[in-house]
């Protein structure tokens, strides 16, 4: 990561889109440092690409501000912008080669042709494609033509380069070596870099910062880590990773740990920072790989009595699904290869244990409130993202009587 | 299908589609031929084959100048109507604006009134402003007829072209004009030749409008119908050989150079 | 960033929104539309009006004048049944168009049918461009080779009296039914490309679901291909008859003027008109009946779509 300057790269304050009947982007802020890698992530139809178009200058906002390196670009038109787009299915011109597809963007004002074919040529040499540059565009394989596109929208130097899901049309192997390559070539140019994806594993790999979006709106702006392990809100915690959600109501707070009262029983949770008052409607998140299927837990384990409806054999690992005693579907992910799985029957009654340290407690009116109120607010925080929370000292808990559900 | 069950029906059809082709290509075959028989009415039994048809038709003086006037006037008629069309097609494919299905239909709607009552029109105008009876009134009127044709073939070819790139070429720095002249008119290459290629067909064989509009220069269906009416003249097969020769390179060059171009899927779209 | 700050852009906002162009406000689309919408406007608007406009002209000394007079549709009208018979040759006009375009309709999705159903998937594209090649021909010289074809001692009957069959002489030339060979001819590869674009896109799942289900190959045609094929049927029709309405080469070259049908020896409207005005020169009088012959165009095609649309409504209730 490049060192944070003062002035953040882009700025986005309070942007909004309207079309008739919806509001495809609502209310967005964001700050991004020079350098950063940030990538916008949501279910289809979220508003990340409407957004990343409002950046391109290919959409207009309807209300809100857009700043790049502290110059206000909310009027500049697209093709006076320091910002380039790359395509999901790349856009490259069909009737150009190689070479004239990279170095359209430099021949469109009175230009030195030993210049544009230098940095062309430079610019090949980054992506790889310098042996291709004779080449049609309908010649190349899916990754030579995401090169393509990326060394055009790189050799016009822009101030921000955007992309839209570009490595979703190519193969799971090819995709995994392109995450490298994008990330080696953003850091050998110290680019910001906005990537637009619905592939968490793309944006968790790559990303410095995660921006995870639903309806239009912020729903958290985090690091991958602490998006992954510490969700802030429902749909968070439902769409990154396989997590369990428990509704209940606190029943205890002690200074170690909060005690919640839920359909089938309370569970200890172990508190980081504020915590929620006594009575409040929470929801505990676990995620389904740290739950345990065993006969009887650790010692302060929290343990869930559940029936079996349904496994999943994945190769090294094995999904089971249950029903919780009022009803919540509950996931569990062991790693254990196919042939040790117990033989179970669907309907059999078993207890799931989880440790209160892997739970975490979100939905109340703390720090982590409902994303209308936080979203513009959270923003500063953002800006120099905060280190991960290092994971509290391993302990057994004391143990709650109220914990040990029968 | 079914196993046992023997179908009848393709045999049928395709006896059925060869008597079809010989409905459609006999009166051109026939008048093929002709051309190069001495007989003075088309029939059997054939008298021996002779090229006095074509001489006479040389020496007679007025077709091949017909052929020489619409040869002028149709490719003319064609570029410009191909030009109009290019961008009114251009300006259909990208942009959104209330009443663009009513322009649409209004567009389509010289093709679809009779030619007959167009001339009809054309010539109260032309008369009114005393430009009828001239070739270039011809090519006024003509203009108005093929524009269509070729601007529903270039927007055939302009619907492929994936949005995107337009964009691209916007966000690399490119201006809207510096776009549609490096970015879309090459990618509409191939349907602004066979929008052209139609336009031109449409023009030439086009008789009813040229004949009311025209005067003494007469274009080539009209010269020839103004033979027929008179009599059966076999120099009407040797002009409508050579005729039949042009349309037949038309279409060979529609059916080799445009229709690979124009119906390929384009493959540099993911 | 404060809650002020975000409530600064927002009221900043509509004032910019209007200042950035998006793509689809943009000068190129005044420019682009510009050349079309004035060239029809001049070249295409002006003459329909001028061609209402004249209608109402007087003719005097064989000079039209212009006027706001009734005059020439008294005549056409006083005529309408006698002497010049405008009346008959329109109703001449209605029935060989009507007939024509069943015809062809036939024909046509006939010509179509075989070539989806008989034809291999790889030589189709051929087969049609074969059906097609006619229309790019002149279609005077069509006519002009059919006149050759169909005269009385033309090929066909010279062919027939080489094989001997003498009694069996064509004698159709002249004849209406001359007239719409020449239209079928001319209207059945427009005809085609239409249907054949209808028979393709229908799902062959469909069909063989049908066969699956028990339905013989009749069955079918009937309750699957058929009523999938209405829409491009309809078109077919509407478009041939429309064409066969506004054709005078036909009529005048085959047909030779006033050519017999069931109805009698009278001409077709169209044909009549461009005689009328060869022999007359009288364009107030030919704008008359060409407006006449618009307005029943327009006329039939709207009891076509109130037909259409009453047995639609019917079907739904």
């Amino acid at each position: 990561m490049t060192e944070a300057s003062d002035q953040p790269d882009l700025e986005l304050l309070s942007v909004t889109k309207r079309f008739k009947g919806f509001t495809a982007v609502d209310e967005v802020s964001l700050k991004v440092r020079r350098g950063e890698f940030v990538a916008i992530m949501g279910p289809s139809g979220c508003g990340k690409t409407t957004l990343l178009r409002i950046l391109a200058g290919l959409e207009t906002m309807t209300t809100g501000q857009l700043r790049i390196r502290g110059r206000d670009v909310s009027d500049v038109p697209v093709n006076l912008r320091s910002t380039r787009l790359v395509w999901q299915n790349y856009a490259l011109f069909p009737h150009l080669d190689v070479f004239e597809n990279i170095a359209f963007g430099l021949t469109l004002k009175p230009h030195d042709k030993a210049v544009v074919s230098g940095r062309v040529k430079a610019m090949a040499d980054l992506v790889g494609m310098r042996d291709f540059l004779d080449r049609r565009i309908g010649q190349l394989s899916g990754g030579q033509k995401q090169r393509v596109a990326l060394a055009r929208a790189l050799v016009t130097e822009p101030e921000i380069l955007l992309l839209d899901e570009p490595l979703s049309a190519l193969d799971a192997h090819l995709r995994l070596r392109m995450q490298g390559e994008l990330r080696r070539i953003q850091q050998a140019l110290g680019v910001t870099f906005i990537y637009v994806t619905h592939n968490q594993i793309e944006a968790f790999s790559m990303a410095d910062r995660v921006v995870v979006m639903n309806a239009g709106r912020i729903e958290q702006v985090d690091t991958p880590e602490r998006i992954y392990t510490f969700p802030k809100t429902h749909f968070v915690a439902r769409f990154v990773g396989a997590n369990n959600l428990f509704e209940g109501r606190v029943s205890a707070v002690d200074e170690r740990h909060t005690a919640v009262a839920c359909g089938h029983g309370t569970v200890t949770v172990t508190n980081r920072g504020a915590t929620p008052a006594v009575g409040e409607t929470v929801t505990v998140v676990v995620q389904a790989d740290r739950m345990r299927r065993a006969a009887a837990g650790g010692p302060g384990e929290n343990t869930v009595p559940v029936t079996l409806k349904g496994r999943e054999f994945a190769g090294s690992q094995n999904i089971y699904l249950f029903d919780g005693l009022d009803g919540t579907e509950i996931k569990l992910v062991a790693q254990e290869s196919m042939g040790s799985a117990a033989v179970m029957a669907v309907n059999a009654s078993m207890t799931v244990h989880f440790s209160p340290e892997d739970a975490s407690i979100i939905g109340y009116a703390g720090p982590a409130a409902a994303p209308a109120a936080d979203a513009p607010a959270q923003a500063p925080a953002a800006v120099s993202a905060p280190p991960v929370q290092a994971p509290p000292p391993v302990q057994a808990p004391t143990p709650e009587p109220a914990g040990a559900a029968p | 299908m079914i196993a046992g069950d023997r179908n009848p029906w393709p045999a049928l059809g395709r006896v059925f589609l060869a008597l079809s082709y010989v409905f459609l290509f006999l009166p051109l075959v026939l008048l093929v031929v002709f051309s190069f028989q001495a007989n003075r009415f088309p029939g059997l039994p054939l008298q021996g084959w002779t090229l006095a048809w074509y001489e006479k038709m040389i020496d007679q003086g007025t077709l091949l100048p017909a052929l020489g006037h619409s040869m002028l006037v149709s490719p003319a008629a064609a570029t410009v109507g191909t030009i109009i069309g290019f961008f009114a097609a251009y300006a259909l494919n990208r942009f959104d604006f209330p009443g663009k299905t009513v322009l649409l239909g209004i567009i389509a709607l010289p093709i679809l009134i009779p030619p007959l009552i167009l001339g009809v029109a054309f010539l109260g105008l032309l008369a009114r402003v005393h430009l009828n009876g001239t070739l270039f009134s011809i090519f006024l009127t003509h203009v108005v007829l093929v524009t269509a044709p070729a601007l529903s073939v270039i927007q055939l070819r302009l619907s492929q072209m994936p949005r995107q790139i337009e964009e691209a070429a916007w966000d690399l720095g490119a201006t809207e004009l510096q776009t549609l002249m490096r970015v879309v008119l090459p990618f509409a290459v191939p349907g602004i030749l066979g929008g052209w290629l139609l336009a031109f067909t449409f023009s030439f064989d086009e008789f009813i409008i040229a004949w009311f509009v025209s005067g003494f220069d007469q274009t080539l269906p009209v010269a020839i119908y103004s033979i027929l009416v008179a009599s059966m003249e076999p120099t009407l097969n040797a002009i409508g050989a050579i005729v039949f020769a042009i349309s037949a390179l038309v279409l060979i060059g529609i059916e080799v150079l445009l229709l690979p171009l124009l119906f390929r899927k384009d493959t540099e779209e993911a | 960033m404060t809650a002020a700050a975000a409530g600064d852009a927002a009221i900043g906002a509509p004032a910019r929104a209007r200042r950035m162009r998006t793509p689809n406000d943009s000068p190129l689309k005044i420019l682009c539309l510009a050349p079309i919408v004035i060239w029809y406007a001049i070249f295409f608007g002006l003459p329909l009006v001028f061609l209402l406009w004249i209608g109402f002209w007087r003719v005097e000394n064989y000079q039209s004048i212009p006027d706001v007079s009734l005059q020439n549709y008294q005549e056409i009208f006083q005529n309408w049944v006698v002497k010049s018979r405008y009346g008959l040759a329109m109703l001449q006009s209605f029935w060989v168009a009507s007939t024509t375009a069943a015809i062809a309709t036939v024909l046509s999705f006939l010509i179509a049918l075989a070539l989806v159903f008989a034809v291999p998937a790889r030589r189709q594209r051929l087969a049609l461009l074969f059906v097609i090649a006619p229309f790019w021909s002149s279609y005077v010289l069509r006519l002009y080779s059919w006149q050759t074809i169909l005269s009385k001692n033309g090929v066909l009957n010279s062919m027939l009296k080489a094989v001997g069959l003498d009694d069996w002489r064509l004698e159709i030339i002249y004849t209406q039914i001359a007239t719409r060979v020449g239209l079928v001819h001319f209207l059945t590869p427009v005809l085609v490309v239409i249907l054949y674009v209808t028979v393709i896109n229908i799902d062959r799942t469909l069909i063989e679901a049908a066969r699956e289900l028990g339905a013989s190959r009749w069955q079918a045609f009937t309750r699957v291909i058929l009523p999938l094929s209405r829409f491009g049927l309809i078109t077919a029709a509407s478009f041939a008859l429309i064409m066969g309405l506004g054709d005078a080469l036909s009529g005048a070259l085959l047909g030779g003027g006033a050519g017999a049908s069931v109805l009698g020896k009278y001409p077709l409207y169209s044909a009549m008109l461009m005689t009328d005005y060869a022999s007359s020169t009288n364009l107030p009088r030919t704008s008359a009946l060409a407006t006449i012959l618009v307005v029943a165009m327009v006329a039939m095609m709207a009891l076509g779509v109130w037909v259409a649309e009453r047995a639609r409504r019917r079907v739904s209730e």
